[in-house]
């Protein structure tokens, strides 16, 4: 049977080495696990902290951008406001003026009418008033069969006829 | 037959009376282990981690650290290495019975050591934040008659640490031995009358002591691991705040 140990002995020397022991494997865990874990904990937290402070200044910058593109397209709706207004407005000018011009130019056109008619009416009173008047010295002398002063009558006629005139 | 529980086998002799025993291969082995496995888990980390391997690690320093938190308090963050040295040592002492290793835990030598290092970290803990002075009027308190009495509950501490551990390791095997031999008389009692070899059969060695191997090697291993941590935190975060 081999050299055993007494169960319960103490020596010193084999205590000594399991704290030696301990200690290393201190130093062993130290530089294998923890070093190196907590460097890449640090490295995450690291890049959380630099992708949240990207984030914030994005926003900033977002804001900034919607504050920007807000107050241009405020400006441009103003400025269409007032060029749809203006045109309006001289659209409206330009149909009163169109239309003012239409109804000279249909006033004109109206008044030459009239007096087209009225020359018109005119001369065609002259020659009906001649010839009724040839027509009825005409007729009564048949009528009456003899001559009558065709002056005397003529002018009796023509009276006549203005009065008739008058009265159409 | 004979059943014969002794200490850890003597491999050589050094001069100025060093053994060498089984404990100290034990332990030296396991070391290679722990620093193995630390260096496989932490190579080749990644800010994102990729591996399962670095979730382990992360978990591992991190549970430490939570650990370390709850029971000491922030300040005391630079103590998670020792802690999860002390906690890896111990596991892998007491598991190491399992895979036919002496287990170191179960050598008196090595938890006494463990525990006078936790001793000396509770003592200069509790120097450092008292004084020296402080230190010693706290062992005349409440009054001087207890001097004595403090003195020896000071050095109680790593006695009991190391006696628990101890105990708790060699009573698992004492209690697997004892089982063993037993059930060997069992079965060669049953199988008496069958001639030659067959009578050596060890029908009843099969199977039986595993189940109190998980018990005494698995469950109580962690646990009294666990145990003893608790205690180192506890005991130094208390020499920490005390007075």
């Amino acid at each position: 049977m081999a050299e055993t140990l007494e169960l319960l002995s103490i020596d010193f020397w084999q205590t000594l080495m399991a704290i030696g022991n301990l200690i290393i494997l201190y130093f062993i865990v130290k530089k294998f696990l923890y070093k190196p874990v907590n460097e890449i904990l640090e490295s995450r937290a690291k890049e959380v902290d630099d992708i949240y402070s990207e984030a914030e200044n994005m926003r900033k910058e977002a804001r900034t951008y919607k504050e920007t593109y807000e107050d241009k397209l405020n400006k441009v709706k103003n400025e269409t406001d007032q060029m749809i207004k203006k045109a309006t407005e001289s659209a409206k000018l330009r149909s009163e003026e169109i239309l003012n011009e239409a109804i000279a130019e249909a006033d004109n056109e109206r008044r030459k009418a009239e007096n087209d008619i009225y020359l018109a009416k005119k001369k065609a009173m002259e020659d009906l008033s001649t010839k009724v008047s040839s027509m009825v010295v005409e007729l009564s002398k048949q009528i009456v069969q003899k001559e009558i002063d065709l002056d005397a009558h003529q002018k009796l006629i023509d009276s006549a006829i203005d009065k008739l005139g008058e009265s159409v | 037959m004979e059943v014969s529980i002794t200490g850890a086998r003597v491999l050589f002799r050094l001069p100025l009376g060093i053994t060498i025993t089984e404990t100290q291969v034990s332990m030296w082995i396991i070391m290679l282990v722990i620093g193995l496995l630390c260096k496989w888990l932490t190579h080749d980390l990644k800010v994102k981690p990729t591996s399962r391997r670095q979730v382990v690690a992360e978990t591992i320093v991190n549970t430490i650290n939570n650990l370390l938190n709850d029971v000491m308090g922030v300040r005391f963050k630079d103590f998670a290495p020792f802690v999860a040295t002390l906690f890896a040592f111990v596991v892998f002492s007491n598991l190491s019975g399992l895979f036919g290793l002496f287990s170191p835990t179960a050598d008196l030598n090595t938890t006494l050591g463990w525990a006078i290092v936790v001793f000396i970290m509770i003592l200069s803990t509790n120097i450092k934040t008292n004084g020296v002075g402080g230190y010693l009027k706290g062992l005349t308190e409440p009054v001087v008659f207890f001097t004595p009495l403090n003195v020896i509950g000071e050095f109680a501490t790593p006695v009991s640490m190391a006696m628990r551990l101890f105990g708790n390791v060699l009573s698992g095997s004492v209690i697997s031995t004892l089982l063993y031999a037993g059930l060997a008389t069992l079965s060669s009692f049953v199988l008496q009358k069958l001639p030659g070899f067959l009578a050596n059969i060890p029908i009843f060695q099969l199977g039986i002591p595993a189940i109190l191997s998980i018990y005494f090697d698995v469950f109580s291993g962690v646990l009294q691991a666990f145990i003893f941590i608790m205690l180192t935190m506890a005991y130094v975060s208390n020499a920490a705040s005390s007075e």
